[in-house]
């Protein structure tokens, strides 16, 4: 599982994320805390499909200005 | 709150990515941190001079390093990291432009840089000129001077050459020329490129030599338009070049204009406020933050280099992209590790307490998003005011004490992850003061979080479960 910290456009990222599938790798929202979102992913290496978010959410418009975090979840 | 959010999501949001994300913007941001192992290279070398060369004589009246063997050669080698770096911070400051906005388009960056670069130095001085009066020269050596191709009089002599640059063309005086000229020339040449309106070589040619020719046209008609412009410009305004125009009404206005304290205190207020509702407040604010204030910081470093702290404090600016790290940002945006020793202190919420201890380490190298995300402080109501007054009331303490001559201003580029205290210390030229004003306003912002993290413990129905923990 992975966690997005970030205070805006919850929606957008649930959306991007619950739709994106590139080389092999999905994310499925799961529950929502807060400022924080967290993921499950197919992918074993958690490190790699933080990178795979992260990128993703800052291809956005609005995702160049946006302050958030990615970090895997044990 | 979430109504809160909803605003800013549909309002706010776009128009912050829309500076944010706006391709000239960021490319002028991706400019000025292209430059960033000159400017770094540089003032470490400008650094340890002020720690060797103009940190002892605060205290030793008779110290002269340019006099003590080592000491005088480790001068004078940073002597030339200086010459080769922020002396000429302009000049790499045009070529990384260029190239950071042909970057943008998708078109050749090095044929960007260097019609930004040529562009922008067709329109500088190539001469020098100067006069020496009150003389009383015989004839015979006023006609050898008058031979040798120099001007001279009884009374005077004038000195002229072509061929000479004169430095302050190309340190940060050219910035605003830079942005203004590197621009218009770099788009030409990029529209240019992208209307394919290029030489085009058989595929059999190299891939180097066949993009080297089809900048040619590009290229070409760029620096064309730039020098007809040139041409027209000393035809209307004859007694100066387009920079030394620039720099009268543009630049120095606008430099002039980021000093007043106002200035300051938006820019200190409105990266707080972006950082709270979870926008990257400095990367918004780039234009400002690099483009003003940062182009400041290069002037002060100069001077420093050149006259010491003395000659920032009389030809320089009192504040610069630096001076936010020094006073306000210690620990990170928001001051906040202040707010980690409160919580220490004052918290008796478990959670807070937690977050705290994980985030000491990270808080020294001035990252926080440990105790941001956390906490949270983003989008926390009970964090939303000290979160914006402290580091801006910590930031007005820096800011009034370096202009009333308390403190020098800062002078040098510190790595912003320099540990604070240090980090004001070593900005300002190794001014042992600086860390007493930073000290000063940390303890002002630890004393307006205190009542806030006492309010969170109230709120909170499970404090004081440490305590029960612990029984």
């Amino acid at each position: 599982m992975i966690e997005i910290n970030v205070a805006l456009q919850h929606d957008q990222i649930i959306e991007l994320l619950n739709h994106y599938n590139q080389d092999g790798v999905t994310f499925s929202f799961k529950e929502k805390k807060g400022i924080h979102l967290y993921f499950e992913t197919n992918s074993e290496d958690l490190e790699k499909a933080c990178k795979i978010a992260k990128e993703a959410i800052k291809k956005q418009p609005w995702g160049s200005v946006l302050f958030f975090q990615v970090n895997p979840v044990t | 709150m979430d109504a809160i959010i909803k605003w800013m999501e549909k309002y706010f949001l776009p128009v912050a990515s829309k500076i944010g994300g706006q391709k000239h913007l960021v490319a002028l941001r991706d400019a000025f941190i292209g430059m960033i192992p000159a400017t770094m290279a540089g003032s470490v070398a400008v650094m340890i001079n002020a720690i060797i060369r103009d940190l002892p004589p605060q205290f030793f009246d008779s110290y002269d390093g340019n006099s003590i063997p080592v000491i005088r050669d480790i001068i004078t080698i940073n002597g030339y990291v200086w010459n080769g770096t922020l002396a000429i911070a302009g000049l790499i400051f045009v070529f990384s432009w260029g190239y950071n906005i042909a970057r943008a388009y998708g078109v050749n960056e090095l044929s960007g840089g260097i019609v930004s670069t040529a562009a922008t130095l067709a329109g500088i001085k190539f001469s020098f000129s100067g006069t020496i009066s009150g003389l009383n020269l015989d004839s015979a050596t006023v006609d050898a001077i008058n031979q040798a191709g120099w001007a001279a009089t009884s009374s005077d002599i004038t000195a002229n050459a072509w061929g000479w640059i004169p430095l302050n063309n190309l340190d940060a005086n050219l910035f605003f020329t830079a942005m203004i000229i590197g621009f218009v020339a770099t788009m030409i040449f990029v529209k240019l490129m992208l209307k394919d309106i290029t030489i085009k070589l058989p595929e059999s040619v190299p891939p180097a030599v066949s993009k080297a020719f089809a900048s040619i046209i590009p290229a070409t008609a760029a620096l064309y338009v730039v020098s007809i412009f040139y041409y027209i410009f000393a035809k209307l305004v004859p007694d100066m070049t387009f920079l030394e125009w620039i720099q009268k009404t543009i630049a120095q206005p606008l430099l002039g204009l980021s000093q007043g304290y106002w200035a300051v205190f938006v820019c200190a207020l409105f990266v707080q406020l972006f950082w709270f509702f979870g926008i990257h407040g400095p990367n918004v604010l780039a234009p400002v933050l690099e483009g003003v204030f940062g182009v400041a910081q290069v002037t002060n470093v100069n001077l420093f280099q050149q006259g010491g702290a003395d000659l920032v404090i009389q030809e320089g600016y009192k504040w610069v992209r630096g001076s936010f790290d020094a006073y306000g940002w210690y620990g990170g945006s928001g001051g906040t590790i202040v707010l980690i020793l409160a919580l220490l202190l004052f918290s008796k919420r478990k959670d807070y307490k937690t977050v705290a201890r994980l985030s000491i380490g990270p808080g020294i190298f001035n990252i926080n998003e440990p105790i941001l995300f956390g906490l949270p402080i983003v989008l926390n109501p009970i964090m939303f005011i000290p979160f914006l007054v402290a580091p801006v009331i910590s930031i007005s303490i820096g800011y009034f004490a370096t202009a009333l001559g308390w403190v020098a201003p800062v002078s040098q580029s510190v790595a912003w992850v320099t540990p604070p205290l240090l980090l004001s210390f070593l900005a300002t030229g190794a001014d042992w003061r600086a860390p007493l004003v930073t000290l000063v306003g940390m303890a002002v912002a630890f004393l307006i979080w205190i009542p806030f993290v006492m309010m969170a413990n109230k709120l909170d129905p499970a404090a004081g479960e440490a305590g029960e923990d612990k029984q």
